[in-house]
């Protein structure tokens, strides 16, 4: 079922497997030593042959939980046309097998999704009913809880249900920790835990999709981010310093919506899994008159202009004195937009709230302004500025820029672009092409640059969403497989049951693209030949090249005249 | 522009400030997620520019709250019929919020999400002690047992104006000032709103009259400026 093709495109030393065989990179994770990882593992298969519940010390709180894994497991295990009996403590064989039934599994997907759409789901997933077999069938849980065990976040299910299985998940923490050690992840055969303890915070992700645990570990860290968004890292610390078993779901009432939409997002985005924004496609010179506008809206203290469509970048413009150090991190970006996203949106209000940018600095806030310019609320505009009282003069920059865009009609221009949504990969004039994911590396001024990606609407077969799970499921594994820290590959051919792929990553560019099933070799590369070739002669509208010049540079003709730097100095490193 | 006068919504999360506002605003009831920070409206009342704060409920924006009030005409108390509790935070949390506003601040207190109970308006009637509704007749599913009466909220009400000092005889009467509201119906959204706004115009005129200089006062930032810890100023 799946090929990796040695000899393959022009260019680029590969390092490309012989054959689908892992090495251990899955199984025992790097930060733990073989002792730690082994008596846990002792413990799973003692549950496993036992299946005895009894109450003593560490190892008979390992088997609590290897009890809800296995529950888990058997869920799963009935739907699965997969076959494998081996425990989760079989090595490399186990993973030739995982290696092999890759793409069945995927094929087995649909269907076990299509089953489990078929019942019917309660209103909210937060009444769930956490000992159904619906719950334990979703594809991936996500828990937060505090080094006290106390419950914080789940993704399905009350947390409150949930706390003697969280309560579980922190003994087998610290039992690991008791020996000095931290415990990664637990791999049984169907499933992921993957665990990540920042601060006072525990995560954990129960996956059964076939994201690496790096990505897992990638999204548990974004789930964290965005908590710190809303509460800062410093905050947190200082809280469970003072109090250990603190609640932390009174701070977060009202957010768990935020952190559903994350989690879905996360799975059907891959802004989160390349580390990238998405910009609207537009001509140049529009982009660089927004951008100018917004480069003359300015406030002392004003940190971050952005203007955002439809979740995708507009353009956006930042202080001078911010990006000596450092740029806007896309992760930031992403989280901001995502917290905008659950929010109300009322075109005649206008938001002042304290907001985090976890990856600028996890422990001081910003203030966002946040005001939606058209009455869709599609074209949204964002500042962010260091100075708490200053809503009104920053509300004044938003005159100004909505005032600039109205006389030169600026919005009606962004919004035509925005009647289509995105753009159709049939654009590219290739048929046999389905779908891509095209992150450039050559940008301009990469170093001030947003990294940035451009992706086509998802269409034919990949309407619905298992459909679309089943996709993102292929490319996240191409993604691992390109990224694993173990054996890195350039470019890797991968055909599955209704899709062929192909993802290939030079210094130029990282690209995933999925043709129709019946491309050859020779087509697919040709049509990749095509693709570049378009997207060579479409790169202008489809990023930001060259991004607007910082707000505070003396730039004659630009419209700046420098009058923040003072101000916005103290403001800035006051607050650092 | 500068707005002329500041009213303020607070209360507890989930007791629908946002949804009062958008009723009042935009004439009907949606569905809302949980606020962050504060959002800004502006009303034209006459001639006057009246600034609209619905503020976040969440204790995590707790911190805000003073900032948000600060100089505020008027302050809606908003509390939810349906759960008790949401008047015990307006007490413990909100109350001290309003430290910032003006001397001469109007309160208003409201019980909102009445369209819940089965009850609504018949309750400032009823003096007997008891929930004026009784627990059969809350036999169709959807209706919920009112757990705040009229009466707490007048009872919160002078206990408002005790905490702010002020005698009962120069505030506004109890009863003008407590209102039960529904967002989802649009039952008395608009005379909640209206009552207040009338009532801070004198403010306003007050204030021009005054010289206009503490309107909505950025001028007084500077004493507040150390309040959240931890945080770029």
């Amino acid at each position: 079922m799946e090929a990796e093709d040695l000899g393959l495109p022009p260019k680029g030393g590969m390092d490309l497997p012989e054959d689908g065989v892992d090495p251990p990179e899955q199984k025992i994770s790097p930060g733990c030593t073989e002792t730690g990882e082994d008596e846990l593992i002792v413990a799973l298969d003692k549950q496993v042959e036992l299946s005895a519940a009894q109450n003593n010390g560490p190892l008979s709180v390992a088997d609590g939980k290897v009890d809800v894994q296995e529950e888990l497991s058997e869920a799963r295990e009935e739907s699965s046309e997969k076959d494998l009996s081996d425990s989760a403590s079989t090595d490399n064989t186990l993973e030739d097998s995982c290696e092999f039934s890759r793409p069945l599994v995927m094929g087995g997907g649909p269907s076990e999704e299509e089953e489990v759409a078929a019942q019917p789901r309660p209103a909210t997933h937060r009444d769930e009913d956490v000992t159904a077999e619906s719950w334990r069938a979703h594809r991936k849980h996500v828990f937060v809880l505090s080094e006290a065990g106390k419950p914080i976040y789940s993704r399905y299910g009350n947390e409150e249900a949930l706390s003697s299985t969280m309560g579980v998940m922190m003994a087998l923490v610290s039992f690991i920790q008791s020996g000095d050690n931290s415990i990664r992840s637990i791999y049984s055969d169907d499933r992921k835990l993957v665990f990540v303890q920042q601060g006072p915070l525990v995560l954990v992700s129960v996956s059964s999709t076939l994201q690496s645990e790096q990505q897992l570990r990638q999204e548990l860290l974004y789930v964290y981010d965005q908590i710190i968004s809303m509460l800062t890292q410093a905050s947190i610390t200082r809280i469970f310093e003072r109090k250990k078993n603190y609640d932390l779901r009174r701070l977060l009432t009202g957010s768990e919506k935020i952190l559903d939409r994350l989690l879905n997002l996360v799975e059907s985005d891959p802004c989160f899994l390349l580390g990238a924004v998405r910009c609207l496609p537009l001509q140049p010179p529009l982009r660089d008159s927004l951008g100018s506008l917004l480069q003359k809206a300015i406030t002392p203290n004003l940190v971050f202009s952005i203007l955002v469509a439809r979740s995708q970048l507009v353009t956006t413009v930042q202080e001078k004195t911010v990006i000596d150090d450092c740029r806007l991190e896309p992760t930031d970006l992403h989280l901001l937009l995502n917290l905008i996203g659950a929010t109300s949106a009322f075109q005649t209000g206008e938001i002042w709230t304290p907001i985090c940018l976890p990856r600028f600095n996890p422990d001081c806030y910003f203030y966002a302004y946040i005001s939606y310019l058209d009455a869709d609320c599609t074209v949204c505009l964002i500042l962010l500025s260091t100075d708490k009282e200053s809503f009104y003069s920053v509300s004044d920059c938003k005159k100004r820029i909505e005032e600039g865009m109205r006389t030169q009609n600026y919005l009606q221009a962004l919004s035509s672009g925005l009647k289509s949504p995105s753009y159709s990969v049939g654009m590219v004039g290739a048929p046999d092409l389905r779908h891509f994911i095209y992150k450039p590396l050559d940008i301009p001024d990469n170093y001030r640059q947003l990294p940035q990606f451009t992706s086509p609407e998802l269409e034919g077969p990949y309407c619905s969403e298992s459909e679309r799970h089943r996709l993102f499921d292929l490319y996240h594994y191409l993604h691992s497989r390109i990224h694993s820290t173990l054996r890195p590959l350039r470019l890797i051919y991968h055909v599955a049951e209704k899709e062929t792929l192909l993802a290939w990553v030079t210094s130029k560019f990282e690209l995933y693209t999925c043709f129709s099933p019946l491309v050859t070799k020779a087509g697919a590369i040709n049509i990749l030949t095509k693709l570049l070739r378009w997207i060579k002669k479409e790169e202008d509208r489809l990023f930001i090249r060259y991004p607007p010049k910082y707000s505070t540079t003396p730039n004659p003709g630009k419209g700046s005249k420098g009058v923040r730097t003072d101000g916005a100095e103290n403001g800035f490193f006051g607050g650092l | 522009m500068k707005p002329d006068g500041k009213v303020v919504l607070l209360g507890d999360v989930n007791v629908g400030k946002t949804s009062l506002l958008h009723r009042y605003m935009e004439r009907r009831f949606q569905g809302t997620v949980s606020t962050v920070g504060g959002a800004f409206f502006l009303k034209q009342w006459g001639p006057h520019h009246i600034s609209l704060w619905d503020t976040a409920g969440r204790e995590q924006f707790h911190g805000l709250g003073s900032m948000y009030c600060r100089g505020a005409a008027a302050v809606i108390l908003t509390y939810d019929v349906t759960n008790f509790q949401s008047v015990v935070e307006l007490e413990d949390r909100f109350l001290a919020l309003t430290d910032t506003a003006n001397r001469d601040c109007i309160f208003a207190v409201v019980g909102n999400k009445v369209d819940l109970t089965d009850a609504c308006a018949c309750v400032p009637e009823a003096e007997d002690g008891h929930l004026s509704e009784k627990p059969i007749s809350s036999s169709v599913p959807t209706k919920v047992k009112k757990q705040v009466r009229m009466d707490d909220a007048i009872a919160f009400y002078k206990k408002i104006l005790k905490y702010k000092m002020m005698d009962e005889k120069d505030a506004p009467a109890a009863e003008k000032m407590c209102f039960e509201t529904s967002a989802k119906s649009g039952y008395m959204v608009d005379q909640l709103f209206e009552t207040v706004f009338d009532m801070v115009v004198p403010t306003i005129l007050e204030q021009k009259a005054e010289g206009s200089s503490q309107t909505v006062d950025l001028h007084n930032y500077k004493t507040a400026k150390n309040t959240q810890p931890g945080c770029c100023r």
